[in-house]
């Protein structure tokens, strides 16, 4: 664990074809590599500090930052907040799912069975509508635990390697997209048996899902450079290219509003597509190579992990 | 260039002593998602093939759209040989800044060794 330090905060407020809109950059420890970021509902903003290992909470208020060691050899990817209020992480490195109480700064390692893979490169996370936590590893797996037993089932993944992004929707459905699959899936809650959904452009590269407040799953296809959705009510697929010559289309995440928020490397910004009106808008990172591979936020607020610049970034909407 | 490749092959050799290869096809893991040694590989993956990579000049697998920031550094004359693969296994950042790879650092000397041994082991980089 390491003493709190203050963040160098950037603010520019700034009216432009993408609508007001105010965007904050807060500079973190070089070597942290935020990966993934997630902003729980007391307002503190977590992120996975990758190549240094450890849990980062930053107080956008004050801008100070705190960080967490997760343990030997940790490498967390991805972030999430739990149902309980606490970050959760899905750690590469230890290859275990992490948890760290914000009260008491407590870490809480449950390890993968390492005779199935010793390491499974995890990726992401995402908590069902019973309390336990999913996640994908991109080496080809998918998995579930259960917090409070600690019991841990893990499957082999459709295709093999490529599971990446996953989610949950509204009723507690649990879907995840492979990379290296192509594919969208749906897992069944009680057998883990995963029941697969080809997305309609062909080796698309899906690599994240959000859903929205209908069930719908919103998918960031990076060799595509579109963005997809797939409606399980209706059956249904649609997909949009993102603005640019060639779009490389990373993360995604779908706001309150049901707008839908989106990485792109060629352009080097966080886009926003409005599925009413069928628009897109952007918001260029003010550094090159912001190499932005999640964002997640709240009402009005969309909180972006730049891990090519190792800052963390805010665009306040009204 | 005959000479380039006859110093590469030779620090491919010294490398394979100084690592473990079959150890080193347990560390690849960390590579799997997104790299592989097989020629053949089907998969549209993440990462260019590292097939033969030792040698090899960077970001010159064709049809692999590379990042920009590899582009430069083959412009600048990067070269996959054992020292590069090494540092850049260590810190990918500080060899590529800019990179699009995002691997955790392997910080481990000696699985660095095993795995630049395992990736020797597919041959080297020639026509």
């Amino acid at each position: 664990m390491r003493s709190s330090r203050f963040a160098l905060i950037l603010l520019l407020a700034v009216s432009t074809s993408a609508g007001a809109h105010e965007s904050k950059y807060y500079d973190l420890a070089k070597g942290d590599y935020p990966h993934d970021v997630a902003i729980s509902a007391k307002g503190e903003v977590w992120f996975a500090g990758q190549k240094a290992g450890i849990a980062g909470r930053l107080d956008p208020a004050s801008g100070s930052i705190e960080r967490i060691a997760l343990g030997k050899n940790s490498a967390p990817h991805g972030v999430i907040i739990g149902p309980d209020g606490a970050p959760w992480f899905t750690d590469g490195g230890q290859n275990a799912i992490v948890r760290v109480d914000p009260g008491s700064k407590a870490v809480k390692v449950w390890s993968l069975p390492p005779e199935r893979m010793p390491y499974t490169n995890l990726n992401t996370a995402a908590f069902d509508g019973r309390g336990r936590i999913w996640f994908t590893g991109q080496n080809g797996i998918y998995g579930r635990l259960d917090p409070s037993s600690g019991d841990m089932k893990v499957w082999d993944a459709p295709k093999g390697r490529g599971p990446y992004g996953i989610t949950g929707t509204p009723k507690g459905d649990i879907w995840f997209v492979s990379l290296a699959g192509n594919y969208l899936a749906n897992v069944d809650l009680e057998s883990g048996a995963a029941t697969v959904y080809e997305p309609p452009t062909k080796e698309q590269g899906a690599r994240r899902v959000w859903s929205d407040s209908k069930g719908r799953l919103w998918i960031s296809e990076w060799n595509s450079g579109n963005v997809s959705v797939y409606d399980p009510a209706l059956k249904r697929w649609q997909q949009w290219k993102l603005p640019g010559a060639s779009p490389r289309t990373y993360a995604v995440w779908v706001d309150p509003d049901d707008k839908v928020w989106l990485t792109e490397w060629s352009s080097n910004a966080v886009v926003r597509f409005d599925p009413e009106t069928e628009t897109f808008a952007s918001f260029p990172s003010d550094r090159p190579g912001a190499n932005v591979r999640q964002l997640l936020g709240r009402k009005g607020e969309a909180w972006i992990a730049e891990s090519g610049t190792e800052r963390i970034r805010v665009i306040r909407t009204p | 260039m005959l000479q380039a490749l006859i110093g590469a092959v030779l620090l491919a050799a010294a490398a394979a002593e100084a690592g473990n290869a079959t150890r080193g096809e347990r560390a690849f893991q960390r590579c799997f998602a997104c790299h592989s040694v097989d020629p053949a590989e089907p998969a549209k993956l993440q990462g260019p093939s590292l097939f033969k990579i030792i040698g090899r000049p960077a970001a010159a697998v064709p049809g692999f759209v590379y990042s920009e920031a590899m582009q430069k550094a083959a412009a600048a004359g990067l070269v996959w040989d054992v020292a590069t693969l090494e540092r850049f296994l260590a810190d990918p950042e500080a060899v590529v800044a800019g990179t699009a790879m995002s691997i955790p650092p392997v910080r481990d000397g000696d699985e660095r060794a095993d795995l630049v041994a395992y990736l020797t082991r597919s041959g080297a980089f020639g026509p």
